[in-house]
């Protein structure tokens, strides 16, 4: 019986080995590094020198910039997650049928997420929304007030949400993968049964896309506090206007390579960790009111 | 019967048809956009139509710079994708058949250091990280971009674990006591019923790479192992003229691989369970 | 084969502790100290068959620029056989992401082009070799003024060989200043000048600029009065009257709201320079450095004028300022290499043939003489304009000191903040010193 669970325990770790190999030779050491320099004052040009607490306590007590990034961001992924994952889902709902060029729907609309982070969605995305861009044009067709985009912090902010809700065609693809991971006999049961289609919805395609669900929350929660490259490509770095669109990474790359202060962006990424991983836990610790798993070796 | 039936699908194509290109259009005025002259294409942004119409954007930005044509470019891309994409993909299938299925001491401290790499913006990371490379000898050469994609990637390894999670214990048991081994079990029955799992990861580790700046950037410093994503930069200054035509066009071409590559995918995601799963 | 795969998983693991024992020991991966890599230059032996030589050149552009540095470069070898030489180009932005890891490895290129407000950040920090000992021997000066080099210096030591010069003029359509009844930039203008075409710009529905960067024509307003930004010793501001910052950006921020410069949000919806608002015809001028004119005029593709920024003291105010360097990193193996091609980029005819003053005008007189007639009309403008700048200008400031690019992002933020008026300058004023000043105390 012994001898059984210390294999157990040993082919856990023969599947694992892999990355655990792979986290001690070549992740281990430079987040160790980063957390060592988040006490330091560090240029990457000298040596860096030990500052204990005062990385920390500047951005806590000194730095009006760094609450601004939190609160920027803090907007960001509470309107950008859950928009993203609900247009996310209903796209994949519509597109997972059996209907001929189907294919051809699915990834012309996967399309605008390949371009993701380049110039081209930066150029496109600013021609957009500028003053005589076709959104401004729409607004006025429809009898609104055109909107200065770039002028107004907030506009510039759901310029970038609006971004991500676009490209939500990774979030869409890991749905259509759960989708049709449902077995179709369950829907027949269900159907034979009478139910209606928003019965169904609830009471299977919810519950069986749980995992998926969860899945998608978590990582598009870890990605929207870790992004910036959307926000530097279109506000060409700055965060602009008036930090408006001044995403936590983004300060914490100006600080790192545009001011050199590499142990302020160590500081701040380690309190981000900190922040995002307790957030994490707690969806997990939700996760088991909500999530359904057909297997319960899960924990 | 048949008439509702087509009433019915002819809805449903109007309907997707129309919101296809809606969110294709900045993708479409991307794409006449390299059709325009390069000094023409913000001037005349809010038309689609190109006049005139050229194609020198392409053959111009397919030459590349510096005597390296865009077939170089698109050839070192497919190297490195190529590359990372099968070790990405099999590792982290792999691994996350382990941290799914298997109980055993200390998993849960590896999976959550698995989902701290996550959370740690790269920046902080990437001086150190070079630093360590650099030490190795690894500088221009492609291992440190590809190296460290065979020891699995968090974010597929916590994909392939979920959908793990969806097939049904018993599939397992009955496996173990038809004699099949773990890794039999992991290569027979799990990995085939992952398919639409492994395709999306496959598509995603292939996108993500193709488009990655930062790597090639830091790691890969001479011209002649330049990637897609660096040569696109290389059309652009802030100060002069920059070569936006040759920018857009070679964006789009370098589009095409990616393209491809999901529409093949996206079959075995459509096909996953529900038609190749449940024989096993 | 198992063993196999696992021996080598070990031997990686193991490479990657020693590295982090090695350079982690105050726990970052420090380089290992620069002088190291370096015996200085007894190394180099002047024989008759020299050795064979590898040197890395790094620097940023466009394709022009990279075009025709490659072939310079094929010049140099096909004359040096016993050098091969490695280019590595990126655009701006990605160059200085990429040079930084490369000075914390200790791994710079031997020759690296360096921009005048990262200078000192990496020469203070020990990465940059002292070039005065090459000048004379590797590096040939007797063609090149004092006033040119001094551009690299910080303290006694050289850091950056200047590739060229620039300095600060306007930029102006001609058809559209008749718009406002003006057929050229009156001489001897001054700011006062400036409000009243921007009024009259106004009224025809133009802009008459397209946007003054605060750090680059405050510094400019600043020296007219005498006055510097930064402080000699780089640890504070340099000027003491809070009155001149309320002056002149109660000035801009007053062509803003009158509508004779764009607001901020207008400048950022410019992609680039072919839709610069001149380019479209919208604004009459643009306020930029010298080297820039010959893009200007061929995106706008009519023919501009230049003209002297805006008095009184222009003299004072203007001075030339070097537009890139190329300098040596501390950690070249090759560092007599490094400054005989640099000498090549600089001194020879036939290279700069093919440099065509891209990288400003050039340093050296006869390189200067021997390139102008062959240049096409606009370039010969900006040769001659920097000839007028060298008698009508005053010595460059230093370098910026360490901490100039969050200054520059606080000139940034208030600046707009004054445009959009969520700030008076007064108020300002009063916050920017305190905000730079703190910074700029870290350099003490």
């Amino acid at each position: 019986m012994k001898a059984r669970q210390l294999r157990n325990h040993l082919a856990g770790y023969a599947f694992i080995s892999p990355f655990v190999i792979g986290f001690l030779a070549f992740t281990l050491i430079p987040i160790c590094a980063s957390l060592v320099l988040s006490f330091t004052d560090y240029d990457l040009f000298s040596p860096p020198r030990w500052v204990g607490l005062d990385n920390f306590r500047k951005l806590f007590f000194q730095d009006n910039k760094y609450w601004k990034s939190v609160r920027v961001t803090l907007t960001y992924v509470l309107f950008a997650v859950p928009l993203r994952l609900v247009f996310a889902l209903l796209v994949a709902m519509v597109l997972n049928v059996q209907v001929r060029g189907v294919g051809v729907y699915r990834t012309l609309i996967y399309l605008p997420s390949i371009i993701g982070g380049s110039v081209a969605v930066a150029i496109m995305w600013r021609n957009l929304f500028g003053d005589q861009g076709i959104i401004n044009l729409g607004l006025i067709f429809l009898g609104f007030d055109p909107v200065r985009w770039f002028g107004n912090p907030t506009a510039a902010l759901w310029m970038l949400i609006l971004l991500a809700v676009w490209q939500f065609g990774s979030s869409m693809l890991i749905f259509l993968a759960g989708l049709k991971n449902i077995p179709v006999t369950y829907y027949e049961a269900a159907s034979v049964d009478g139910a209606g289609p928003l019965r169904r919805f609830f009471r299977i395609t919810l519950p069986l896309l749980s995992p998926v669900i969860l899945f998608n929350l978590i990582m598009q929660t870890i990605s929207a506090f870790i992004t910036f490259i959307p926000a530097y490509i279109i506000t060409k770095g700055e965060g602009g206007p008036l930090d408006g669109t001044l995403l936590y990474s983004l300060y914490l790359f100006r600080q790192g390579f545009v001011y050199y202060h590499m142990g302020e962006a160590s500081a701040m990424a380690w309190i981000l960790l900190v922040v995002v991983a307790l957030l994490t836990a707690l969806l997990f610790a939700t996760s088991r009111f909500w999530v359904y798993y057909e297997s319960k070796g899960g924990a | 019967m048949p008439g509702k039936t087509l009433r019915k699908s002819l809805i449903y194509h109007s309907c997707v048809a129309v919101f296809t290109v809606l969110m294709l259009y900045p993708v479409i005025w991307l794409l006449m956009s390299s059709f325009k002259p390069s000094n023409l294409i913000f001037v005349t942004a809010d038309s689609l139509v190109p006049e005139p119409w050229i194609w020198d954007n392409y053959t111009i930005g397919w030459q590349g710079i510096g005597g390296y044509t865009f077939g170089t470019f698109i050839q070192n891309t497919f190297v490195i994708v190529a590359l990372a994409t099968v070790g990405a993909v099999l590792s982290s299938a792999f691994i996350a058949f382990g941290f799914a299925r298997m109980q055993f001491f200390g998993r849960n401290f590896w999976f959550a250091i698995m989902m701290g790499t996550l959370m740690l913006p790269y920046e902080v990371v990437m001086v150190p990280q070079y630093i360590l490379f650099s030490k190795l000898g690894w500088v221009n050469t492609i291992l440190p971009i590809v190296v460290p994609a065979w020891f699995g990637q968090a974010f597929f390894i916590f994909l392939i674990m979920q959908f793990i999670r969806t097939i049904p214990a018993e599939l397992d048991e009955a496996a173990i006591i038809d004699g099949c081994g773990r890794f039999r079990l992991f290569t027979r029955i799990i990995l085939p019923l992952t398919a639409p799992a492994l395709a999306t990861a496959t598509i995603f580790s292939f996108y993500w790479r193709w488009e990655d700046l930062l790597g090639p950037l830091l790691y890969l410093n001479r011209p002649k192992q330049y990637t897609v994503s660096l040569a696109l930069k290389m059309f652009l200054d802030n100060e002069t003229i920059s070569n936006w035509g040759a920018m857009f066009a070679m964006s789009v071409a370098s589009l095409v691989p990616v393209l491809v590559l999901f529409f093949l995918a996206q079959k075995y995601i459509v096909e996953g369970i529900s038609t190749s799963g449940l024989k096993a | 084969m198992r063993k196999a795969l696992l021996m080598t998983m070990v031997l990686v693991l193991a490479l990657g502790l020693a590295a982090c024992a090695s350079g982690g020991g105050s726990g970052s991966g420090q380089t290992p100290s620069p002088s190291s890599a370096s015996p200085g230059g007894s190394q180099a032996p002047s024989g008759s068959s020299p050795e064979p030589v590898t040197l890395r050149i790094a620097w940023w552009g466009s394709q022009p620029r990279h075009d025709y540095t490659l072939q310079v470069i094929e010049m140099y070898q096909q004359a040096n056989p016993h050098v091969r030489i490695e280019p590595e180009y990126a655009s701006w932005d990605d160059y200085w992401k990429r040079l930084a890891p490369q000075a914390a490895a200790g791994n710079l290129p031997d020759i690296l082009q360096m921009d005048l407000s990262y200078i000192t950040q990496y020469a203070g920090n020990g990465q940059l070799e002292d070039l005065t000992p090459y000048l004379n021997r590797e590096i040939d000066v007797s063609d090149v003024s004092e006033s040119a080099l001094s551009g690299g210096r910080l303290g006694d030591k050289l850091y950056g060989f200047n590739l060229g010069v620039n300095a600060l003029q306007v930029h102006y359509d001609p058809a559209l200043l008749q718009k406002i009844g003006l057929d050229k930039l009156p001489d001897n203008w001054t700011w006062d000048t400036y409000k009243e075409l921007g009024q009259k710009a106004k009224d025809a529905g133009l802009y008459f600029e397209t946007g003054l960067r605060p750090e680059v024509f405050f510094a400019y307003y600043l020296r007219q009065h005498g006055q510097r930004l930064y402080s000699p010793d780089g640890t504070s501001l340099g000027y003491d009257n809070d009155q001149l910052f309320v002056d002149y950006f109660t000035m801009t921020r007053d062509m803003v709201l009158m509508g004779a410069s764009p607001t901020p949000d207008v400048i950022a919806q410019i992609k680039g320079i072919e839709d610069d608002l001149l380019v479209k015809q919208q604004a009459i001028s643009v306020w930029q450095w010298s080297n820039q004119y010959v893009g200007l005029q061929t995106a706008a593709g009519r023919p501009l004028e230049m003209h002297p920024l805006p008095g009184p003291n222009v003299k004072q105010g203007m001075f030339l300022k070097p537009s890139m360097f190329f300098s040596i990193a501390a950690n070249s193996r090759h560092k007599e290499e490094a400054a005989k091609f640099i000498n090549f980029f600089i001194n020879d005819i036939e290279a700069n043939k093919l440099i065509k003053g891209d990288r400003g005008v050039p340093v050296a007189g006869k390189v200067k003489d021997a390139l102008k007639p062959l240049l096409p009309p606009e370039l010969q403008k900006v040769f001659e304009y920097i000839q007028w700048a060298e008698q009508n200008s005053s010595p460059a400031d230093p370098p910026d000191p360490i901490g100039a690019a969050e200054v520059m992002a606080l000139f940034k933020t208030y600046d707009d903040m004054m445009k959009f008026e969520q700030i008076t300058p007064e108020e300002a004023a009063k916050r920017f010193r305190e905000e730079a000043n703190a910074i700029l105390a870290k350099n003490k």
